[in-house]
């Protein structure tokens, strides 16, 4: 199907839509079937039938099968395969004979509104799986909701996903594991945070870097030995195992009284793959010239002290002096350092110096109540307040009765009240009702598919734009019924604002497997071995040298020994020099952010979504132009990332030849165009090839028979001759074979084991490319619709968490006319998946759709 | 990062260090086992002490010719991958012609790493969805269920294997397939937990030693004093939502009810005794240094008895990771299909090789670890050692690799080579659980009767 076809189906589409609803009505089952018989079993007769019907069933697709089908569910499901295969231009294939626009319209049409029975007036919004918050909601919620940042990815299980996204409700499943972590969860974050009295012993902090070397000119210096870390959150003074020194800092103590000094230390080291280094040092801390430690340290691995020191106090100002000095001079790899994070100061202990703890007035914005009554009156008032906020809309009266009984009960056992209410806190942290995003539909409506009421609206909008709880203008609006009303303003500042970052981090990270980019394992030197400029071929056979003699540990022979000293000192060496190409943590951070600053860039201008695909500017950071090295193109300063406008011939622009997909879509010793190939189709194209069938072995590792070692391309070739692999792998190689030029750590090159690279090609279609700037054209100026298409299928499962199904074929028709009709502008998407529908409504409860999903459900047909 | 190796150490020095007390008596709290052997005959051994079951799992199954002896019985030669089992031969048996057949594609096409690894203990067929996830609650669950109350904790989920990514799953198939062995339910399968730390804290509480179990107690007044109220709020909730939506809520109160029963077994099974050992620091840098403390975490959970069952996965199915430690650069999953080239065929046989080898460390330190009769912690379990691809380069799911150490108290054999000729996995599932004392498991999968002969 030609790319002027398709835009005029989509167009007449819409214009389609008014007119549709006049003949769908509930008893046409008879006009139905002769509408098909006239008008559709001729095409499907002539363009289909020759391959799928008649006992043909190419592709495991038989329309004798379909038309016999019982099951309305299965039988939608296969329309709906057709409908897909149609509007992608995938069928017929391109050396067949070619339906006209109108009659491919009328098929589609008459899937959608005859077979599916889709009433374009009234979408099917779907059904939504009550949600529960995954790892980054929960995380994001609690900090919006309490200010601590909980780290939910070491302290919960993993999510399970599907359809490539972590927040689909019927995956995200509830293990008892899990239970029990977020009941600790709760109690954790609440007690990390909420006073449990109303006045504590004053206790205040240093930071570590207070502390100065005295040199010998007088003037204070920042110590020899020591090294202030960059980041202003980890203001530590950081003391090396191997040099002597001292440092000092001033303690100003304000009342006289008894009190505790605490100091903070913790022993670190980096880890330089199994080297041990055990040399060890001897710290020293004095208090006003009287030593009160002295302690020796060895290799501790990352742990933490506290050492308390009882000292009684007048006001004044006090000398605290930390001293280091080393207790050997083993030459081993240096790595250990000792880190004074902060001193405290705790007291006085005599309670008329008490103040009230940190952040209570946050919490407990008024004196407690002495009266039974109104302290009664005034704990209602602030859990109601709280469990609003986590609720995400009001608590109901009954449920706060409750939290107010398990507070007083809390205060019936001697508790403070300040701990009753921690503890209803954190049965409110522990509900369901936070725990899970619970949707009600609008008050008064009697629909089958009711608006949801816009408390739920308020949740929808802020899980899908921030990963996160609505914020208090989002809750006000929906408490006064205005939100929806508002729409267009809240989605601007929504979109404008800071925790819109997390809709790319999420929605990007993990359609285009940005995320992944961080995690994935990749050898650089295995991959630049495969390249003739690349470093010392030799390396990775020294290497594999070190590590069987490194395994052999005490079996070695004397003269392995002498071989193993050697092959460790230039392995170690290696890390400074031979690997600058490398992945490190900085360089996979870049291209995470890189593919996110892209699509967060082209959301929040309200470009085309094209320019993810193609585009003439990029992200970039002095790390990662250090690594791509891009031609023609000044080195880029300073560790922030900042917009980029690139050169002509860069090779680079949009997210296919970015860190993230070249990374991720690589083996960790080589690319695999396989992949690539795939990359493309499932998630640009929207058009996965079949799964490869089973019992056949990854078809990208063929060899020939010839012993000499075969570029990709050519092993490629080689198994495409096989008619079972082509018709997918005619669709996936020459995708992926466009992208060679980039290596599996992102990086350009021009050759390969010896050859040059060849990226021309020609795809499915018969579209030629020379290079992989012209594919990029061709997908851009040719895919256009497919992109959009695809585009709109990952937003929708993502903004709603639930798969896209056959209902949502008409909304998403509408959404890409919409798109294509608006020059692709990003927002476009974003607005109109939010005035869908699928966002704004639900199924009634009671309606039937649901009472056959249920059934679905427990049917037991898979077994 | 940094931090957790050199913990790791430390760690793994402290258990070490314990296991120079006298193991069971040092460990578990005493008086409790007798009266368990008399009320119940279930998961104990006719010398009294805990039956304990373990199922580990490695990814893409293993290169076969390699892998299988050519002879069965006592005498049987042990195979080239399996060499590194040497030391340990009399502990364990090889156990051949065992087939999952719900692996198999049937209709369903490709998938068969989510397959292979979602019916390994399930021995069902999945559903093919990336939404609607159904499988069939795994035989670690089973087994947990009828003896779960004996101890602490019911079963242990565990997973060395911290890499998770949302999509790339196998061919339409939900990532829960590939990322899980164990499942609760149809619908529910049980996360693991794959941080050494959590795993430490949860059986002997946080903090250094000797604040450990104090930490556990005031960690159970917490979580008792909000249950009533949750409870409740889950339940209204429940009379109000769709009914598609009550299976989430009803996992909730699943969850609900067995953390009352843990808190309800810990108070009449009593704590453990502290370990005594330094609490290991997070995920370890190596996969070795990771797969191994995990092991000691697993010894440490049989010995205090603080579970009977447990599940680890050393690797999920379909897994690419790199073995760079044994001078392997390529992916995993990549080099299983090999296409009979004779030196990928090799590294994927010293990958296999490597998982033998750490198999028979952990078979060693459970044969080293006293029980309460007297004999060895191994010897009184059942530890089966296997992966849901028999061939991962052709993904075969007959014939499966599948060791199991241990003698059950004396009620399984070992030290031999048997050949089953081709019966169902579940087959030996059904031994298990009958061997445990569960009379009424006659049945599970697509099994054809409890396997003779193990």
């Amino acid at each position: 199907m030609s790319d002027s076809q398709k835009q005029f189906i989509y167009l007449s589409a819409l214009c389609c839509f008014l007119q549709m609803s006049s003949f769908v009505s509930p008893a046409l089952g008879q006009l139905e079937a002769n509408e098909f018989e006239r008008q559709i079993r001729p095409l499907l007769s002539e363009h289909c039938f020759a391959c799928h019907a008649d006992g043909s069933a190419e592709g495991n697709m038989s329309f004798d099968k379909l038309f016999e089908e019982d099951d309305s569910q299965q039988r939608h499901e296969t329309w709906h395969r057709i409908l897909k295969q149609l509007q992608a231009g995938l069928m017929p294939p391109e050396d067949e004979v070619q339906p006209n626009e109108e009659q491919i319209l009328a098929v589609t049409n008459w899937i959608k509104y005859q077979e599916f029975g889709l009433n374009p007036d009234a979408p099917d919004p779907g059904r939504v799986t009550l949600r529960r918050l995954n790892q980054v909601e929960y995380r994001n919620t609690v900090r919006d909701l309490l200010g601590v940042d909980y780290d939910t990815s070491t302290n919960f299980p993993a999510d399970d996903t599907g359809h490539g996204f972590d927040n689909i409700g019927a995956v995200l499943s509830m293990s008892p594991l899990l239970l029990e972590k977020y009941v600790n969860a709760a109690k954790d974050i609440v007690s990390s945070v909420v006073p449990v009295e109303s006045a504590v012993m004053r206790h205040q902090s240093m930071p570590g870097d207070r502390f100065v070397a005295e040199t010998d000119d007088d003037s204070t210096t920042q110590p020899t030995g020591g090294r202030r870390m960059g980041r202003e959150d980890r203001r530590v003074l950081t003391l090396s195992y191997y040099s002597p020194m001292e440092a000092q800092a001033a303690l100003d103590v304000e009342h006289p009284g008894d009190y505790v000094v605490r100091l903070n230390l913790a022993a670190n080291e980096s880890y330089v793959d199994n080297q041990f280094d055990d040399n060890s040092c001897e710290f020293a801390f004095s208090i006003d010239g009287r030593e009160v430690l002295r302690e020796t340290f060895v290799r501790q691995g990352g742990k933490d002290y506290a050492f308390d020191f009882e000292r009684s106090f007048q006001p004044g100002t006090y000398k605290l002096t930390a001293s280091i000095k080393p207790l050997s001079q083993s030459t081993q790899v240096r790595q250990l350092r000792l880190e004074i994070k902060s001193v405290d100061l705790i007291g006085p202990k005599d309670p008329s110096y008490f103040v009230k703890p940190d952040g209570y007035d946050q919490f407990f914005p008024r004196d407690v109540p002495s009266d039974d009554v109104e302290r009664r009156a005034y704990a209602r008032e602030l859990l109601g307040q709280f469990a609003s906020r986590a609720f995400r809309r009001p608590v109901e009266p009954d449920n706060l009765e409750r939290l107010v009984d398990l507070a007083e009960s809390v205060i019936s056992h001697g508790d403070t009240f300040e701990s009753s209410i921690s503890k209803a806190m954190t049965a409110v942290l522990a509900s369901p009702r936070f725990l899970f995003r619970e949707e009600a539909w609008a008050p008064g409506s009697s629909d089958e598919y009711p608006l949801i009421d816009e408390y739920s609206l308020a949740s929808r909008l802020s899980y899908f734009l921030w990963s996160s709880m609505p914020d208090a203008e989002l809750i006000a609006l929906a408490g006064e019924a205005q939100l929806r009303d508002n729409l267009d303003t809240q989605i601007d500042r929504m979109l404008h604002h800071e925790k819109a970052s997390t809709f790319s981090e999420n929605f990007v990270g993990q359609w285009l497997r940005a995320r992944v980019v961080e995690s994935i394992q990749i050898n650089a030197s295995t991959v630049l071995s495969r390249e003739p400029t690349s470093i010392d071929p030799e390396a990775d056979i020294r290497r594999q040298l070190f590590f069987s003699l490194f395994r052999k540990a005490k079996q070695r022979t004397p003269q392995e020994e002498v071989e193993y000293e050697r092959e460790k000192e230039r392995y170690l060496r290696s890390f400074g020099g031979g690997s600058r190409f490398e992945l490190t943590d900085e360089v996979r951070t870049a291209m995470r952010r890189e593919t996110e600053m892209l699509f967060e860039h082209i959301v929040t201008n309200d470009l085309s979504l094209l320019d993810l695909i193609d585009s003439d500017y990029t992200f970039l950071n002095d790390a990662l132009s250090a690594h791509y090295q891009i031609e023609g193109l000044d080195p880029v300063e300073g560790s922030a990332m900042r917009l980029v406008q690139l050169p002509a011939a860069s090779h680079r622009g949009g997210v296919l030849t970015q860190g993230t997909t070249l990374v991720v879509t690589s083996n960790p010793d080589r690319t695999s165009p396989v992949k690539r190939g795939l990359f493309i189709l499932e998630n640009l194209l929207g058009t996965p090839p079949a799964a490869p069938p089973p019992n056949i072995p990854a078809l990208e590792d063929v060899k020939a028979e010839a012993n000499k070692k075969l570029s990709l391309r050519e092993t490629l070739a080689i198994h495409r001759q096989d008619a079972l692999c082509s018709s997918c792998h005619n669709q996936m190689d020459p995708l992926g074979l466009a992208f060679e030029n980039f290596n599996a750590l992102g990086r350009y090159r021009t050759q390969e084991l010896g050859q040059k690279i060849e990226a021309a090609g020609e795809l499915n279609s018969g579209e030629h490319f020379a290079t992989v700037d012209e594919l990029k054209r061709i997908l851009v100026e040719n895919r256009r619709l497919e992109i959009y298409r695809c585009i709109t299928e990952k937003m929708l499962t993502y903004s709603l968490g639930r798969a896209v199904e056959y209902t949502d074929a008409h909304t998403i028709d509408e959404l890409v006319a919409n798109l294509e009709a608006n020059d692709g502008r990003a927002q476009a998407l974003v607005r109109g998946i939010i005035r869908s529908s699928a966002f704004q409504r639900m199924r009634s409860p009671q309606a039937k759709n649901d009472k056959q999903l249920t059934n679905l459900i427990h049917s037991p047909s898979h077994r | 990062m940094t931090r957790s190796n050199s913990s790791r150490r430390a760690f793994l020095r402290g258990v070490g260090a314990s296991i120079a007390l006298p193991a069971m008596a040092s460990l578990r709290t005493p008086g409790l086992l007798a009266a368990e052997a008399a009320a119940s005959r279930l998961a104990v051994t006719a010398s009294g002490a805990p039956l304990r079951t373990a199922f580990l799992f490695f990814p893409n199954g293993s290169i076969p010719k390699a892998w299988w002896p050519e002879q069965t019985g006592a005498d049987y030669t042990l195979s080239e991958t399996l060499k590194p089992l040497e030391a340990v031969r009399e502990k364990f048996q090889v156990l051949k012609g065992l087939d999952n057949v719900a692996a198999e594609a049937g209709r369903d096409g490709g998938g068969d790493h989510a397959r292979g690894n979602g019916t390994f203990l399930t021995s069902v067929r999945i559903n093919k969805s990336s939404t609607d996830i159904r499988a069939g609650v795994s035989i670690d669950q089973v087994i947990a269920n009828k003896i779960g109350h004996l101890t602490r904790f019911p079963s242990l989920e565990l997973a060395s294997d911290p890499r998770r990514q949302s999509t790339g799953c196998d061919s339409g198939y939900s990532c829960a397939y590939q990322y899980n062995i164990s499942w609760k339910s149809e619908t529910t399968p049980m996360a693991t937990e794959h941080n050494p730390r959590q795993v430490f804290e949860r059986i002997f509480g946080e903090g250094s030693p000797g604040k450990r179990i104090e930490h556990l107690k005031r960690r159970r007044d917490e979580q008792r004093s909000i249950l009533d109220y949750v409870l409740e709020d889950a339940r209204s909730m429940q009379r109000r939502i769709a009914m598609a939506d009550q299976r989430k809520l009803d996992e909730y109160l699943t969850g609900v009810r067995a953390l009352e029963e843990q808190i309800q077994r810990a108070e009449s099974l009593g704590d453990p005794r502290d370990p005594g050992i330094e609490t290991p620091l997070g995920v370890p840098q190596g996969h070795e240094d990771y797969v191994n403390v995990m092991f000691e975490l697993m010894a440490l959970a049989f010995q205090t008895d603080s579970t009977r069952v447990i599940s680890l996965m050393l690797g999920h199915d379909g897994d690419n990771r790199s073995y760079d430690f044994l001078g392997i650069s390529e992916g995993h999953h990549d080099l299983t299909h090999h296409q009979d080239d004779e030196d990928r065929i090799a590294k994927v046989q010293r990958i296999d090789q490597w998982y033998a080898t750490q198999f028979g460390k952990l078979v060693k330190r459970l044969d080293e670890m006293e029980d309460t009769d007297g004999n060895s912690v191994l010897h009184n379990s059942m530890i089966v050692f296997g992966s849901g691809n028999a061939d991962g380069n052709k993904h075969t799911h007959t014939d499966l690799p599948i060791l199991m150490a241990g003698s059950a108290g004396a009620s399984v054999q070992t030290g031999r080579c048997v050949d089953f000729k081709g019966v169902p996995l579940a087959n030996l599932y059904v031994k298990m659980a009958q061997t445990l004392g569960i009379e009424d498991v006659r049945q599970f999968g697509d099994s054809t009767g409890g396997l003779d002969g193990i």
